[in-house]
């Protein structure tokens, strides 16, 4: 039982440090640094400017929501690109052949870029409050730091199920690309989602990151544990749910795989 | 020589054509991406207050950014692809030069980006009854025609980089936002600072912009359409001229050190 479970936690040690470092390490630091903050950085300016010329001239709230916005980077797009360029890169069939146990295997792709994504939220989010000259009297910072983190977490559930979908679909970075750039629009990054129509907020509260940008920025006012709780639970739930989405879609495609053999040749 | 000329533009544009309308990122390039930023700026004027969004900026503007978004990853993919399909040796060795090729293929991509913008006014004036009376149509034309030109010559001199290097292509993807950003393609360039006016006072479609927004609205005087015109068409021909020296140098460092497909 034992020799077991340290068999799985070495496994998707492994998976999650190997994952990472095929989608980065042959970068160098400067493009890893651009791709990563490039058009995140840029489009955050971009909105702050388009929101002074509609009459918005108070930008920390932008500015904030599209840092909380930074772990759907790694979590939506590196998740994504770390499952479906397995197929691309001819590595499917050889991930499918082998005996090791699937959910390390597939959940591991996510560990280092929940951690990434949290580590880089934490230190632009100083930065910004240092620029922004934000008045944090009343911040609890440790009920910030655990809101990014569960966002870190639940993002990763949507890049499972982006990276499924690129596994059956050639055209499924476009997918990705297009859901990555609509939760501009919809967790409540750049405005509230209750200026949202109708049925759009429906759209946005069954997203992950809605509830935990609600709830770090509810911390970020001064909000206690108990205010954000029930955020962040929600939060949770939802991450669970797009984890365990993506993948019985992976599971699901990996015995269709084996009966048809089209997966590594599509 | 013309026929040849043409025959062979004509060809290069019938398979670009094709090779845009079939993949499914120009989908996402000249319509998605473009509202969806038109959409963010929407809600941010509701947000604002406002009973109803800007349409030269917010609408159309969404349209620029199409066509530039369009440009930006069409030129860089189009060399990356052949990087990748091992075509560019090809391409390079063929009697028409590179220069001609990308020339027509960046063409055909600025071209093709024009859907982005008509989809936008289309927006505009269906959705949102955007009063066509007040526009300068010939003025508005023109600067549409303008903005093409300085795009094509900049889109020929950023295809250079991505031949020149991998690494360095993938740079140039970055300049997407950034320039949208300084040239004010969904706001007024008057609201920013100083500094990034000063910015984009290199950038010919900031000229021909600043003139089609004009135009939109229907305020501009001739001297000003000139002024403006003027200064895009002199920034476009310096960037032909820079993608010719940078495509020749590019070209000489190719037959030195024989290392295309391996950088």
């Amino acid at each position: 039982m034992m020799q077991t479970l340290a068999r799985y936690v070495r496994l998707y040690l492994v998976q999650a440090w190997f994952a990472y470092r095929a989608l980065f390490a042959w970068s160098t630091p400067f493009n890893y640094f651009v791709s990563k903050f490039g058009f995140s950085f840029f489009s955050m300016v971009l909105f702050v400017f388009m929101g002074r010329f509609v009459g918005l001239t108070d930008p920390v709230y932008i500015v904030i929501g599209n840092i909380l916005l930074i772990p759907a980077t790694n979590g939506v797009s590196g998740i994504s690109m770390t499952v479906g360029n397995e197929r691309q890169f001819g590595a499917m069939s050889y991930l499918l052949g082998s005996p090791a146990p699937r959910p390390p295997l597939f959940l591991g792709r996510a560990l280092f870029h929940i951690l990434d994504s949290f580590v880089t939220v934490a230190v632009a989010l100083p930065v910004a409050i240092l620029l922004f000259r934000l008045d944090t009297s009343e911040t609890n910072f440790a009920l910030v730091l655990l809101c990014v983190l569960v966002t870190s977490f639940t993002t990763s559930g949507m890049g499972f199920l982006m990276g499924s979908v690129s596994l059956v679909n050639r055209d499924g970075w476009m997918i990705t690309s297009t859901l990555s750039l609509s939760l501009f629009i919809l967790v409540g990054a750049n405005f509230p989602v209750e200026s949202l129509p109708e049925f759009l907020q429906t759209v946005s509260y069954s997203l992950p990151m809605t509830r935990g940008i609600m709830a770090a920025r509810a911390a970020l006012g001064g909000a206690d544990w108990a205010a954000i709780a029930p955020l962040l639970a929600g939060e949770v739930l939802v991450g669970m749910f797009y984890v365990a989405l993506g993948y019985g879609m992976f599971r699901v495609l990996e015995r269709r795989s084996m009966v048809a053999g089209t997966l590594d040749n599509l | 020589m013309n026929a040849r000329w043409l025959r062979l533009f004509w060809r290069q544009v019938d398979v670009q054509l094709r090779i845009r309308t079939f993949d499914p990122y120009s989908l996402l390039l000249f319509f998605l991406q473009p509202a969806i930023f038109s959409g963010v700026g929407m809600v941010l004027s509701r947000a604002a207050g406002q009973a109803q969004p800007d349409l030269v900026y917010t609408v159309i503007g969404g349209g620029m950014l199409g066509m530039w978004s369009g440009l930006v990853f069409t030129s860089t993919f189009d060399i990356t692809r052949d990087r990748r399909d091992g075509t560019l040796e090809l391409i390079v060795a063929s009697p028409t030069s590179l220069a001609m090729v990308e020339a027509v293929r960046t063409f055909t991509n600025v071209v093709a980006g024009l859907a982005s913008m008509a989809a936008a006014v289309a927006a505009a004036v269906f959705l949102f009854d955007y009063p066509l009376a007040s526009v300068d149509l010939p003025g508005a034309l023109v600067s549409l025609g303008m903005i093409v030109f300085g795009m094509w010559s900049i889109g020929v001199f950023l295809a250079n980089f991505p031949v020149w290097s991998r690494i360095t292509g993938s740079y140039v993807e970055f300049l997407e936002i950034p320039v949208a950003l300084v040239c004010g393609f969904m706001y007024p360039i008057g609201i920013l600072p100083g500094w990034m006016q000063a910015i984009s006072t290199a950038i010919p479609i900031r000229w021909a912009l600043e003139a089609l927004d004009t135009a939109l609205l229907g305020t501009g005087g001739i001297e000003y359409y000139l002024r403006q015109w003027g200064m895009a068409l002199a920034l476009s021909l310096l960037f032909w001229g820079l993608a010719h020296w940078l495509g020749l140098k590019i070209h000489d460092r190719i037959r030195v050190s024989g290392e295309m497909s391996a950088i």
